[in-house]
């Protein structure tokens, strides 16, 4: 792996069974993305990048090559060892935000720091740094349901960021949202960047997300097509 | 610790769904104390009036005699030595002559046991004392049953034929002194109480006695040519008929907590299913598949203690209410069970029945919990999240 290089794919081959026969999503792709990168995953449906941020965030496995994200091999890692990997380097951002409904704003920021051991003190400093990230410290006490669905984005991103990990993965998660609050959260997203060095990875095809990027992986067919780095993106 | 306060989570999110499982559960746990304590207080109820008014606490038999076999009772009798007589005197023995004899209630014939018992015993609580000794009339004392089935009532005549021992018969009329009112069927069914004295005068047994009951003061020693028998021995068919009824009753309730456990299987099926996305989202933030299958089956089993928590909310003083006020039998009027029925039964709760019943409740709750949550360690997290039906 190269200096500075956090996630490490080479030759992904990815295959679902259809019926008796096989589909292949991604088709030999290989690519290394550097910590602190901010890019993006683009290409039309059915291109494979939900199904390469999974294979990265170790919520599936390839069929073929290796894909390895911070010096561990997604395909040879367990159940546990690949839980362990999520909870601690990874977060995600959800197109449906996928907070859960019967928490709080404060309780699904929190819930990403439970299974880590961290006093009671440390992990309300944590959640509350990470709502004043994303600007929700007023709603603490609200549930999703009184959110709009830009607030609820907002929620997922803090509950992505509260643990501080080296990676975030964003699939589609301006899908459902207007342009202001698109836009919003994608500022909110590109500071954390910056202040942080956190790599974000978003598998989009919203052009107002690409007007962000500082690179962008086009994917067609499971395949690379264009891989481009972007030096004037928004800020 | 973390699963637990999930779980406890999730389930008072959902609601009125929870709490309609909780409510179907808590009757079950409610009624399976309430049951079991109602046979425990009948069962201890029995077994107190049983050594109350027959057994004592414990008889020394004749060797011969079985109270099974009608047939040795008469050969089982022999005299009392000087050392019983001592004790009977002190009211520590009560001794008990029988013999078979037919009665004549209003010009019918029916077989009875004769019984005769000392007049000053004090052992058990038959109310011997109603016996009047006179030189001119023989008395005797029946139970409300016996009453009832033979018609008769307080200072009616009852003419008695019995056989003595050498074989001879013999009729003699006894007048009936008291009717009493007893529990205990085998007390009071075809049961004729006469005075020991008179018995042995009728039966040419003098001094003599079929079993002796012992009283609370009676020190427990052998004695020569007596068999003991103590209550485990004499109330042992009276702890079978109830096992029995116990058995009987927990078919109602397993019923019952069938229906309970169902409705919480059900809801666990609907929301794995329903909660697809939730799943995929804990996989996601790091938990494993085994600790999200623990937060489901904890979730499905914490109904239980929901359960118990409510139930114990009405249940406990509605409980004591009735083990208070006891509830009414009315009284056993054919006692065609041969059990014996208070006319108020006051239930029995005990520590252990408490203690089962919690357990029973809520291991069942976690493993019908635990059966549909199996499934979600072959779920796919991909799939999951996207809320595609598995």
């Amino acid at each position: 792996m190269k200096n500075g290089t956090i996630i490490s794919i080479d030759k992904l081959i990815k295959q679902f069974p259809v019926g008796k026969s096989k589909f292949t999503a991604l088709n030999g792709l290989t690519l290394n993305i550097e910590r602190g990168e901010f890019m993006g995953l683009v290409g039309p449906s059915g291109s494979g990048k939900t199904t390469l941020l999974n294979i990265i965030g170790s919520l599936d496995t390839p069929s073929m090559g290796t894909v390895t994200v911070l010096d561990q091999s997604i395909s040879s890692l367990s159940h546990k060892q690949s839980s362990r990997l999520r909870n601690r380097h990874i977060g995600f951002i959800f197109q449906t935000y996928n907070l859960l409904p019967v928490y709080t704003v404060y309780e699904n920021v929190e819930f990403a720091l439970l299974l880590q051991k961290l006093s009671a003190s440390a992990r309300k400093k944590a959640v509350m740094d990470a709502l004043e990230w994303v600007g929700l410290t007023d709603k603490i006490k609200s549930k999703p349901a009184m959110l709009s669905g830009g607030e609820c984005q907002r929620v997922a991103i803090a509950r992505s960021m509260v643990k501080r990990p080296d990676i975030v993965l964003a699939d589609e998660p301006t899908a459902n949202l207007d342009s202001k609050n698109s836009h919003h959260i994608l500022q909110t997203m590109k500071k954390l960047n910056k202040e942080l060095n956190t790599t974000f990875i978003f598998a989009t095809h919203d052009e107002k997300v690409m007007q962000y990027l500082n690179r962008k992986v086009s994917l067609e067919d499971g395949q690379i097509v264009k891989d481009e780095v972007i030096e004037n993106s928004k800020n | 610790m973390l699963s637990l306060k999930l779980a406890f989570k999730n389930l008072l999110g959902a609601g009125l769904r929870t709490w309609l499982n909780v409510l179907a559960l808590s009757f079950a746990f409610v009624l399976i104390i309430f049951y079991n304590g109602m046979i425990d207080g009948w069962n201890r109820q029995a077994q107190r009036d049983t050594a109350a008014w027959e057994t004592g606490e414990g008889q020394f038999w004749h060797p011969a005699y079985d109270k099974y076999d009608p047939f040795t009772i008469e050969d089982a009798h022999a005299p009392m030595s000087e050392d019983i007589l001592k004790e009977v005197n002190n009211h520590t023995l009560a001794p008990v002559l029988v013999s078979q004899a037919t009665a004549y209630p209003h010009g019918r014939a029916i077989g009875v046991t004769l019984r005769g018992i000392d007049p000053n015993q004090e052992v058990l609580e038959l109310p011997s004392s109603k016996l009047p000794q006179s030189n001119r009339t023989d008395y005797a004392i029946i139970g409300k049953n016996m009453a009832r089935s033979a018609n008769l009532e307080a200072g009616d005549r009852l003419l008695l034929r019995w056989r003595d021992k050498n074989g001879t018969f013999d009729a003699r009329e006894v007048e009936i002194a008291e009717v009493f009112r007893c529990d205990v069927p085998t007390v009071d069914n075809g049961q004729v109480y006469i005075a020991i004295s008179t018995l042995q005068e009728m039966l040419a047994m003098e001094n003599e006695a079929t079993l002796l009951v012992a009283g609370e003061a009676f020190e427990m020693r052998e004695l020569e040519g007596w068999d003991f028998k103590d209550n485990e021995f004499l109330l042992a068919d009276l702890q079978q008929i109830i096992d029995s009824k116990k058995v009987g009753g927990s078919v109602l309730q397993g019923l019952l907590l069938i229906i309970a456990l169902i409705a919480i299987f059900d809801t666990q099926v609907l929301s794995i299913f329903r909660r697809q996305k939730e799943i995929g989202t804990y996989i996601a933030l790091g938990l494993t598949r085994a600790q999200v299958v623990g937060i489901f089956t904890l979730e499905g089993g914490a109904h239980s203690i929901l359960a118990i928590l409510l139930g114990s909310a009405y249940g406990i003083p509605l409980l004591l209410l009735l083990n208070r006020n006891g509830i009414s039998m009315g009284y056993a009027e054919d006692m065609a069970f041969d059990i014996p029925l208070a006319e108020v039964i006051f239930p029995y709760y005990s520590l252990r029945l408490i203690l089962i019943t919690v357990l029973i409740v809520v291991i069942t709750a976690t493993i019908v919990s635990y059966l549909p949550a199996r499934k979600i360690s072959k779920m796919k997290p991909t799939d999951a999240l996207k809320g595609k039906l598995q």
